[in-house]
């Protein structure tokens, strides 16, 4: 501490150090350790609004769970319809309303976690909320993250938002069968993920009719 | 808007602090923010100083610190900043998460993935 004498009293300079991220990264700690002491494996789903990210969730968590017990975590800003569309697909689903928040964060998951009956859960999917920008400087816990882009978001989804594939493993790049209309060329768009991150790993997706899902599984390890 | 929930998370330590202290004004607080935070300085200034209204830290100037990313990587020990790929097809500047030595995704982002509040200057009585 540095004090300096002025004209009305003492200047004080503090020096304090305080991150202000590492209260969130702490409790993700806490969270990962909770998940892979019960041998869960957990996927923080990220994407843009209206990428798809539910009905991919939707998805993996059908064909997962012929085999695995897998549950979904629902983060939006209100509403149940993400939760209720997972939950139809035969998932033990719970909602996070963030109520107006930008990005689900670690204390969220860790006050959500409890409420799964972690013994039995083989599969967590934890979908986040619809925003490429936000969550990225909030990691919840979970081993691996997803990001999902869609060609309906036009040829630079990805090269405007690379920071959010600093920590992703996989990339779905989703609604392939609308490529053309869009005048999208997929090509691209996994060029631009595999420049910005050179070992990410690029699957092709259609949530409406599955294409690509079972090797979404596959490329996040998940079928073990 | 992930600089809210900063803004806010700097107003409630830098007053916190400053009433342990017993000071009667803030006078400035250097705040260091990492490349890879895309944390907007413009916003943080703004919402804090909507907060610092009617505080003592209201004429506080906020000094912003902007600190490149810098990384290691296991498997060649290069230890430095990433590399950046210009793309004449999209006229930007793109980061690269791999390695810049030896090309490898086996790399750990040691600096630029936080943002700080440093030291913060008080007045005392």
């Amino acid at each position: 501490m540095k004090t300096i004498k002025t004209a009305n009293g003492r200047s004080i300079e503090i020096a304090l150090d305080k991150s202000l991220y590492n209260k969130n990264e702490a409790i993700a700690s806490i969270n990962r350790r909770l998940l892979e002491e019960h041998g869960i494996k957990a996927v923080d789903i990220l994407g843009s609004i209206g990428s798809g990210k539910t009905t991919i969730t939707g998805c993996m968590a059908e064909i997962l769970g012929k085999k695995k017990a897998v549950a979904a975590l629902a983060g939006d800003i209100t509403t149940t319809i993400d939760a209720d569309r997972i939950r139809e697909k035969g998932a033990e689903v719970l909602q996070i309303n963030t109520d107006g928040g930008c990005h689900l964060d670690a204390n969220m998951v860790k006050n959500a976690l409890p409420m799964f009956d972690l013994e039995q859960l083989d599969i967590l999917l934890i979908e986040n909320v619809g925003n490429l920008i936000c969550p990225g400087g909030y990691p919840v816990g979970a081993q691996q993250r997803m990001v999902v882009v869609s060609t309906t978001e036009g040829p630079y989804m990805i090269v405007k938002h690379p920071y959010i594939f600093k920590d992703a493993s996989v990339v779905a790049i989703n609604k392939i069968d609308l490529a053309a209309a869009m005048e999208v060329d997929l090509a691209q768009l996994k060029a631009d993920a595999l420049t910005i991150k050179p070992d990410i790993r690029v699957v092709f997706t259609n949530g409406r009719t599955g294409e690509g899902i079972s090797e979404l599984i596959a490329a996040l390890g998940l079928t073990d | 808007m992930h600089e809210t929930a900063i803004a806010m998370s700097i107003v409630e330590t830098v007053l916190t602090e400053a009433e342990k202290q017993q000071a009667v004004s803030v006078q400035s607080i250097d705040i260091e923010i990492g490349e890879l935070t895309f944390l907007g300085t413009d916003q943080i200034a703004f919402w804090v100083k909507t907060n610092f209204e009617n505080t003592i830290a209201a004429n506080a100037a906020l000094n912003f610190i902007q600190v490149k990313a810098e990384v290691s990587c296991d498997a060649c020990g290069y230890r430095g900043g990433l590399s950046i790929t210009e793309d004449p097809a999209y006229h930007m500047q793109l980061p690269v998460f791999a390695c810049p030595h030896c090309g490898r995704g086996t790399i750990t982002i040691i600096k630029g993935k936080d943002a700080f509040i440093r030291t913060i200057h008080i007045e005392k009585e």
